[in-house]
């Protein structure tokens, strides 16, 4: 199914936009962009979710990998999630480890 | 509705949640039911083909069932994969747990047991049996029957 990951870095931003649905066969898309970021001087993972019509378990594994590599230290913030993502977040306890808000900057 | 078969692969992900959304719809479950749905039927597939084929090197085929009466939806999903039975893994208890602490497993089959109504596993013969159970909205129910 049809699901996109595009990475813009400006500064100590890292913004992944993500789209479609994200499942086992999708999730490793994610996981390249993660892989792309610098973590050079790098402070905030923006996640804008707004296009983001499907999460599966495999997308929140990506989401641990993104923790481990940049390190507790960097926010992960999880923008414009749309209701039934947010569940999945919630349900699974990943609301306490992200920040969700509508837009960023906040 | 009649049964789909799909190869054992990621590839066949697609097919089996159109399905199952379609499934949904003929039931008349609302949105989030439908999503929660999915999102089990979706998760278990997933690791039949990942760790019930693949990781055990095996072939096979994912066969699914949709049927709906007058008050549940019960989708059942069959493979020839390794044994492997969702409901004796243990429920997560690190779901407080900051996320670069936990494990990478678990959360799937966690998401598919809660997500659905009544979840149930058989081993028949060779063959798992993964079967999801979502009640109707009453008012279809109350449709159907006057």
């Amino acid at each position: 199914m049809a699901f996109t990951a595009t990475l813009e870095q400006i500064d100590d931003v890292a913004k992944i936009t993500l789209s479609g649905e994200l499942d086992a066969s999708t999730a490793g898309i994610f996981k390249e962009e993660i892989e792309k970021v610098s973590t050079e001087n790098f402070k905030h993972l923006v996640l804008d979710m707004g296009d983001l019509e499907y999460m599966a378990s495999a997308g929140l594994r990506v989401l641990i990998f993104a923790k481990q590599k940049m390190g507790s230290y960097v926010d992960i913030y999880v923008i414009k999630a749309q209701e039934l993502v947010l569940d999945t977040l919630e349900k699974t306890g990943f609301d306490q480890s992200v920040i969700i808000q509508d837009d960023y900057p906040g | 509705m009649e049964p789909l078969t799909v190869a054992g692969t990621l590839d066949s992900l697609s097919a089996i949640a159109k399905y199952v959304v379609a499934a949904a719809a003929d039931a008349g479950l609302d949105k989030k039911a439908s999503y929660r749905l999915r999102l089990a039927v979706d998760e278990i597939a997933s690791n039949i083909i990942i760790h019930g084929y693949d990781e055990a090197c095996l072939d096979g085929d994912v066969d699914l069932q949709a049927t709906i009466d007058l008050k549940t939806l019960t989708i059942s999903i069959e493979d020839t994969a390794i044994n492997y039975d969702p409901c004796a893994q243990e429920t997560p208890d690190n779901l407080d747990k900051p996320i670069e602490l936990r494990p990478h497993g678990g959360l799937g089959v966690y998401l598919a047991i809660q997500g659905v109504d009544k979840f149930m596993y058989e081993r028949v013969g060779d063959r798992n049996r993964n079967i999801f159970v979502m009640n109707r909205p009453v008012t279809e129910t109350v449709a159907e029957g006057s």
